[in-house]
């Protein structure tokens, strides 16, 4: 043992330095405060997050979040292939790749993670974007933009419901707080969104001169709120219509009451997202364009080359004489003729030069085309003329006023100045286009309805076929069943809700795509 | 090794004879094994009672008696006697390691320090440079491979400079990192790859989470404590060494041979896919017509090897030089590489070019010391993975005649023969990625003895990582129609990467009665800083002009900073008892700037026990079999924050969707919901084990068990979509670890002519998942990779078709082809659970035989390769059927609802619409065993005798070897896809078999050692 003095004044020389080291942890405070996110914000204002939503909204119609067409998907491709509208040449450069799922009715893969659909992570996303906003607004009381978040949030769950029927609404956009949400029926869903959109006109009409007012940041119509009110009603007015087949009537005239009582009538001009696309900047251009036509850099897509109409749409377009055909598509190089492909065809005569690609400008004489007019074209949410089929549907039903004929014209006639052309009178007196020489009116409304919405709405499309069953269109050469009657009637729930939310999902039942329906479709 | 020591120190003696004698005899002693000094040795002259002691760089200085017999004696060596001749004021000596002790060797263990190994109350192994280099690696890492039980190391690829993959002790966390830590000379630096092989003079792997204590919470899936090598007094030392290897494919996936490019069994001449009809040897036109309207044409058979052409041989050229000294005061160890490989693929190349500076110089009683080492590594490759096309291309294609695409016009873009797949030789000579990284990696020590029993040691190390990088595509226009325009694109980044690691440690160490003391206390700080900015612009407009400026449409970009700081006060206290028991206590408490400021500190404890009971116990000391035998144990609770980035706090929002457009902002918030609130993840783990040696040591064998649990473990986890988010930043994951561990080496043969080793490690891992987050009991971690509870982290969930009761396929009654293709089953994991390691030596004269091989069992993997091939037509799987049409064997069809039976009419039609659509999507049908054997390294190598180099005096020793790796792998007789070992994303990716993996590789080359 050492002596003991010495120990303790070894003891002190090391208390002093421990001292030190000390002092040195006092300054420690500011030294570990740097966890401050010197990147990204953490608070934004409403007319910061309004704009981005929006356009979330428009692609995941479009193209779909992840924008790789093919790979995630889009509402509008999952539509327009099994609504009849697309197919591809057999030898497309990405042919093997494009829409494989949609094509060979592949819907239990749809719900992988991998490779999958990701619609009900994408969509539930984009609520919850609205669902923030609408937080946020409440708490300032911007009613306007909480009008706005829950008009869109009320599209969007029926969206959910299209695809799978029963989903969570009022357990669902809550974090950890709630992670296992609970489902609720469809058509509970449904008629809560349609309350949730009668509470965003509610919220707009509440508004005073002093409320935040929408300009530049609505990219959709800039500010102006009666067309949101319009917009709003013609949703919910596509939404009473799908239960069309149901035995709701009390339901839907008590909802149609509303809608009048509210007075502001319906969408007159293209609910449009436009936030000032440029044109040579890749993800800043239409995205139907830069998708389906040509990139930033003015080259025709794979996917351009690859997808083409299916025969039956063409024979369609000819069996009307339809001016439309002509600036939608381009003849095929080869024969000079339009023609199509049977979708899921792997037949070669379906080559690319065999077959009718789309038409553009440049193909156009430099002329806005059918579909494909400018890279900075407004991308379509819902088209003036898909709410004039609504009201002629309506009307035909009996359930609004008005003749069903004209709305029905006038929805032609629209859908023709989309396109970039005038009807003439001899395409209505045609006795398969008028609507009072059909044998089906409700089927003749949907039947032009179709030719309207290619490859604009071809989730609307299919719904209609899943409600209605018009027009008759062919089942996929490459459809695992050759039962004609095996189609896809909803989707399946996706891998990681099953993962995370199990117990609610099997309450739902057993699943099987191509019988189980949602809900509206009986 | 030893040979040349000796053969060195024999001629050392004669020349001591022809030099003066009044200066006092000084030199350095020696391991002759692994040439590190040997410190408080006692030399001393038989006949006189003269004696001295080595310092801690084993120099020492005596009065010079020529004659006189001069006793060398260290604990753990064979004394050695010599005679003191005439000459030489310098000695270097060597001492031969006692086997009787040999187990008692001195390592360097946590924070540097130099302790006893018979203190460690973990398992640990010590490979030394030679273990290192004996397969001639140029990241270091590669240098473990097998050596090691419990340590797993796995190539991403064969590209050059591929990553590596390190995993100690199976998995501990999902979020962060399972990665040892890697500790150079006393300083944790982020990576290891770009040191240079020779540098390192030994690798301590400490396998237990003990260290962790001492080094911070990274240290809970063990530690690599890296010394690097330094000057040593006496003589100056060059040294010269060159390798050249030769890299060439080994193996490729089996692909068919029998049919060719067309669809529907009709031959198409712009087809890529393999479905065309059977090759027949008739001259077929491939592609369009040309301008000049020739047309390709090829025979319409398979070309020999046509695939394996596409590879060059890769060769990899190492040049090292060193230069070493010291004196009694300061030592230098100057050392400078240069490695240049050239890859396996057209065009791929990279080059690393390092110095290193150790040096040390003591002022009176401060010891000083510094390492610099500087690496500049140039990568140039291309990022277009062209054997993913190469193997999805018709085997009739010549692809030699295709690679001057530029002078070839059916190889040029604009008429190659498919739309669909391109040139692959186009694509690499289109797309580059030009990465320069520069790394600094700097330490400063400082060591001053305060008093007999307290040291003050400060430790300062930088580490900075600077990353330039150059991403090209070249613009191409197409002056045929149908096909996308290349716009060209640049992206120029860099990124920079700086950590500062400061540790101040008081060493008390007392020896008080029969108890030796130390207690270490200790203040780290750390501070990492990261920035990273990129521009791109994707559309160029004057060809082979790659700058952003030179584009059209809006420039690209992004920057970011993150910063992360770190303090911590440490302790680490052991007392020995007699030598033979001793306990160490270590804690820790550790503030963070990643967590709520308000709870960023946490404490975690550990104690170790270590018993040499050989010693302790007098019958075993006796013993004749037991040369020594140690038994111990450690319970340690490590605290862990690697899975929590810097800012994953909040929510936070960013510009998406193309946001901004001109003056209109937009952000969406993120898709993570966050947790203001998160703590530390907390690692227990106990472990226990015997080191024994028999025989005189010349059997030796370690057993160790070790047992974690993770627990609160930090894990973005997966939650339900309809919670508005796609992830949550929680506290939850739960994982279990169990790990047997042997290792076992032996002299079967050890004379003076001759000596055999032969040694052999097992290691065996259970890894379950306990918990991920409330109901969750799957995560989806990356393609079929999932994290299930009460699976093995790593499990792949496959997917299969729908089958009956029976366990038939069910088809549909009128295509014959299955009916569902997608359910997923638990097809088990990727991470092997059994592992062993051979290794051997062989000695023979001045021959030297070793050898490493490498055994893993009882994973599962699959390729994406194999999905595409048989899309494509030319997987082997696809001409089973001989592309007629069959009956699916084992299958049956649904007769009624739920009743089913054996199908024995109905044929699926075995075209491509069947293998594209009903079995490439289905993984089970190309899952197999990841079982493989390999031969992981073989050397041979020959010194020269002494009476070659003759009495020339510039050249002291010389070797030449011959060094393989790779030389051959057996994998299980299912796998005809690829190297199982391969890994693809790090983290826990074995098992799958990206469809971009390049094929296998053999190396073989020589390697010359030459002395000054």
């Amino acid at each position: 043992m050492q002596s003991q003095p010495s120990m303790i004044k070894r003891f002190k020389h090391s208390i002093l330095v421990l001292a030190v080291m000390s002092t040195s942890m006092i300054s420690c405070k500011k030294f570990l405060d740097v966890n401050e996110n010197p990147n990204n914000p953490v608070n934004v204002p409403v007319e910061q997050l309004l704009p981005n939503v929006l356009v979330s909204s428009v692609n995941i119609e479009v193209i779909g979040l992840s924008n790789s067409p093919g790979s995630s998907g889009s509402l509008n491709q999952l539509g327009s292939v099994w609504a009849g509208y697309w197919s591809k040449a057999t030898d497309g450069p990405s042919t093997p790749s494009l829409f494989r799922l949609e094509e060979t009715y592949g819907v239990e893969a749809m719900a992988n993670d991998r490779d999958g659909r990701p619609f009900w992570e994408d969509i539930y996303s984009i609520l919850n974007n609205y669902r923030n906003i609408q937080t946020k607004a409440e708490e300032s009381g911007d009613v306007l933009y909480s009008g706005i978040a829950k008009i869109m949030q009320g599209w969007h769950f029926m969206r959910l419901v299209d695809l799978y029927n029963n989903v969570p609404f009022d357990d669902a956009l809550q974090g950890t707080v709630k992670t296992n949400p609970r489902f609720e029926p469809g058509e509970q869903v449904y008629e809560k969104s349609i309350d949730l959109i009668t509470e965003g006109i509610t919220d707009i009409k509440s508004a005073n001169a002093f409320a935040k007012k929408p300009a530049a940041d609505d990219v959709v119509f800039r500010g102006n709120m009666i067309q949101w009110i319009q917009f709003a009603n013609t949703i919910k007015l596509r939404g009473l219509l799908r239960m069309s087949q149901l035995d709701k009537q009390a339901y839907i005239n008590s909802e149609i009451a509303k809608i009048n009582a509210e007075g502001s009538g319906f969408l007159g001009v293209h609910a449009a997202v436009n936030p000032g696309y440029i044109s040579g900047t890749s993800g800043m251009q239409n995205p139907l364009w830069e998708t389906y036509y040509r990139n930033a850099q003015g080259a025709l897509t794979t996917t351009y080359n690859t997808i083409r109409p299916t025969e039956f749409l063409i024979n369609e377009y000819k069996r009307l004489n339809d001016p439309r055909l002509e600036l939608i598509y381009v003849p095929a190089k080869n024969s000079g003729t339009y023609a199509g492909v049977p979708l899921g065809s792997d037949d070669l005569q379906y080559s690319m030069d065999n077959t009718s690609p789309f038409r553009g400008p440049n193909e156009n004489n430099n002329q806005p085309a059918g579909l494909f007019k400018s890279a900075v074209q407004a991308s379509i949410l819902m088209s003036s003329f898909e709410s004039l089929f609504l009201q002629a549907e309506a009307a035909e039903r009996g359930w609004i006023s008005g003749s069903a004929k004209d709305l029905y014209e006038s929805a032609i006639a629209a859908s023709f100045s989309y396109i970039g052309t005038a009807a003439p009178a001899s395409y209505f007196d045609q006795e398969s286009v008028d609507l009072d020489q059909a044998p089906n009116r409700i089927a003749r409304i949907i039947e032009q309805k179709w030719l309207a919405l290619n490859t604009l709405s071809g989730f609307e499309a299919w719904s209609d076929y899943r409600r209605l069953g018009v027009p008759a269109i062919p089942q996929s050469l490459a459809s695992p069943n050759m039962d004609p009657s095996y189609r896809p009637l909803r989707l399946t729930y996706r891998q990681s809700e099953i993962s995370g939310n199990g117990d609610e999902v099997s309450k739902q039942g057993p699943i099987n795509p191509f019988q189980s329906t949602v809900f509206w479709d009986k | 090794m030893r040979k040349r020591i000796w053969m060195m120190f024999c001629l050392v003696c004669q020349v001591v004879a022809a030099l003066a004698q009044d200066a006092p005899l000084t030199g350095q002693l020696l391991d002759s094994e692994t040439g590190s000094p040997l410190a408080k040795a006692t030399l001393q002259y038989v006949n006189k009672n003269i004696r001295t002691v080595t310092g801690e760089d084993g120099q020492f200085s005596i009065a010079y008696y020529p004659g006189e017999v001069l006793m060398i004696t260290h604990t753990g060596y064979k004394p050695h006697q010599m005679v003191v001749r005439k000459g030489q004021p310098f000695l270097r000596l060597s001492l031969d390691p006692n086997p009787k002790e040999l187990t008692e060797v001195v390592v360097t263990g946590a924070l540097g320090l130099r302790r006893a190994a018979r203190e460690q109350a973990t398992s640990s192994k010590v490979l030394n440079t030679a273990a290192i280099n004996q397969g001639k690696p140029v990241n270091p890492i590669l240098g473990l491979a097998s050596k090691v039980a419990g340590l797993r190391i796995n190539m991403f690829d064969s590209k050059v400079d591929p990553d590596v993959q390190i995993n100690l002790r199976g998995i501990r966390s999902h979020s962060g990192s399972n990665a040892p830590l890697y500790v150079v000379d006393g300083v944790p630096v982020p990576a290891i790859n770009r040191i240079n092989p020779n540098d390192i003079e030994s690798i301590n792997v400490l396998k237990g989470a003990n260290a962790a204590a001492v080094y911070g919470s990274e240290g809970v899936n063990g530690v690599l404590i890296i010394t690097t090598k330094k000057g040593r007094v006496g003589q100056q030392q060059l040294r010269y060494s060159n390798t050249t290897m030769f890299e060439s494919v080994s193996r490729l996936p089996e692909q068919q041979d029998r049919f060719g490019n067309g669809l529907n069994g009709v031959y198409n001449p712009t087809q890529y896919q393999s479905w065309g009809p059977e090759y027949d040897g008739s001259m077929k036109p491939v592609g369009v017509v040309l301008p000049d309207g020739s047309q390709w044409e090829l025979p319409y058979s398979a070309v020999k090897d046509g695939r394996r052409d596409f590879f060059e041989t890769g060769i990899t050229t190492q040049n090292d030089i060193s230069l070493s000294g010291g004196d009694a005061v300061s030592t230098y160890f100057l050392s400078l590489q240069d490695v240049i490989t050239k890859g396996i693929i057209d065009g791929d190349k990279n080059r690393r070019t390092g110095v290193r500076l150790n040096a040390s110089r003591k002022f009176g009683k401060l010891k000083t010391g510094f390492t610099v080492n500087y690496v500049f590594n140039k990568n140039d490759v291309t990022p277009s993975e062209p054997w993913s096309t190469v193997y999805r291309l018709p085997a009739n294609l010549p692809l030699k005649e295709v690679q001057d695409w530029r002078n070839t016009p059916y190889a040029n873009p604009n008429f190659w023969f498919s739309t669909n797949q391109p040139n692959p030789y186009f694509n690499v000579d289109n797309q580059r990625n030009l990465t320069k990284q520069q790394t600094l990696n700097a330490s400063l020590q400082l060591e001053y003895p305060v008093t007999r029993w307290l040291d003050l040691i400060y430790r300062a190390g930088l580490y900075n990582r600077v990353e330039n990088i150059h991403n090209t595509v070249g613009k191409f226009s197409y002056t045929t129609a149908g096909r996308t325009d290349i716009a060209g694109s640049v992206s120029d980044g860099s990124a920079n990467f700086t950590r500062l690691n400061s540790d101040l440690m008081l060493n008390f160490h007392k020896k008080i009665g029969r108890f030796t003391n130390r207690l270490i206390l200790g203040n780290n700080l750390r501070a990492d800083d990261t920035k990273e900015i990129n521009i791109s612009a994707s559309a160029l407009v004057v060809p082979d002009l790659f700058n952003p400026g030179n584009r059209t449409g809006q420039l690209g970009g992004s920057s970011s900073v993150t910063q992360y700081r770190q303090t911590a006060i440490f302790g680490e206290f052991t007392t020995g008892f007699d030598d033979y028991l001793f306990l160490t206590l270590t804690g820790r408490n550790e503030w963070v700037s990643v967590l709520n400021p308000d709870a960023n500190s946490y404490f975690y404890p550990g104690a170790g026990l270590s018993f040499i009971f050989s010693e302790a116990i007098p019958a075993i000391r006796q013993s004749k079999i037991i040369s020594y035998g140690k038994l111990y144990t450690s319970l340690n609770r490590t605290g862990n924050v690697s899975g929590i980035a810097p800012y994953a706090l909040n929510n936070t929002y960013s510009q998406t969707n193309g946001f901004p457009f001109g003056t209109l902002p937009g952000f969406s918030l993120g898709t993570t919901y966050p947790n203001f609130n998160m703590k530390p993840e907390f690692v227990n783990s106990f472990e226990v084990g015997t080191q024994v040696g028999l025989f005189d040591n010349r059997l030796k064998a370690e057993l160790t068990y070790a047992h974690s649990m993770s627990s609160d473990g930090i894990v973005e986890t997966e939650i339900p979509g309809s919670t508005g988010y796609s992830a949550a930043l929680v506290n939850a994951f739960k994982v279990a670890n169990d790990i047997v561990e042997v290792d076992i080496s032996g002299d079967i043969i050890r004379n003076r002519k001759l000596r055999w080793n032969l040694g052999a490690t097992l290691y065996h891992m259970k890894n379950e998942v306990k918990e991920i987050y409330g109901e969750l009991d799957a995560l989806f971690t990356f393609r079929q990779n999932y994290v299930i509870v009460g699976q093995p982290y790593n499990t792949f969930m496959f997917r299969d078709y729908r089958r009956d009761d029976m366990g038939r396929i069910i088809v549909d009654a009128t295509t014959g082809n299955p009916v569902g293709t997608n359910e997923l089953y638990i097809a088990g994991t990727g991470t092997p659970p059994w592992q062993l390691g051979f290794h051997t030596s062989l000695d023979v004269g001045n021959f030297h035989l070793g050898a490493q091989f490498d055994w893993r069992m009882g994973a599962i993997m699959y390729s994406e390769a194999a999905n595409r091939m048989i899309s494509d037509g030319t997987s082997p799987l696809t001409v089973k059927y001989n592309r007629q049409p069959f009956i699916i064997p084992n299958s049956s069809i649904e007769t009624a609802d739920g009743k089913y039976v054996e199908n024995t009419s109905v044929y699926t039609a075995g075209d491509r619409n069947y293998f594209a659509n009903f079995v490439a999507p289905v993984q089970s049908n190309y899952a197999v065993p990841a079982d493989f054997f390999k031969l992981r390294e073989l050397v041979i190598s020959y010194n020269l005798p002494s009476k070659f180099l003759g009495k020339q005096g510039v050249l002291k020793d010389a070797s030449i070897s011959l060094v393989g790796r790779n030389l051959f792998s057996i994998w299980h007789s299912k796998n005809i896809y690829n190297d199982p070992e391969f890994v693809y994303a790090g983290g826990s990716s074995e098992g799958y078999l990206s469809w971009r993996h390049l094929p296998p590789t053999r190396m073989v080359g020589f390697s010359i050692n030459l002395g000054l």
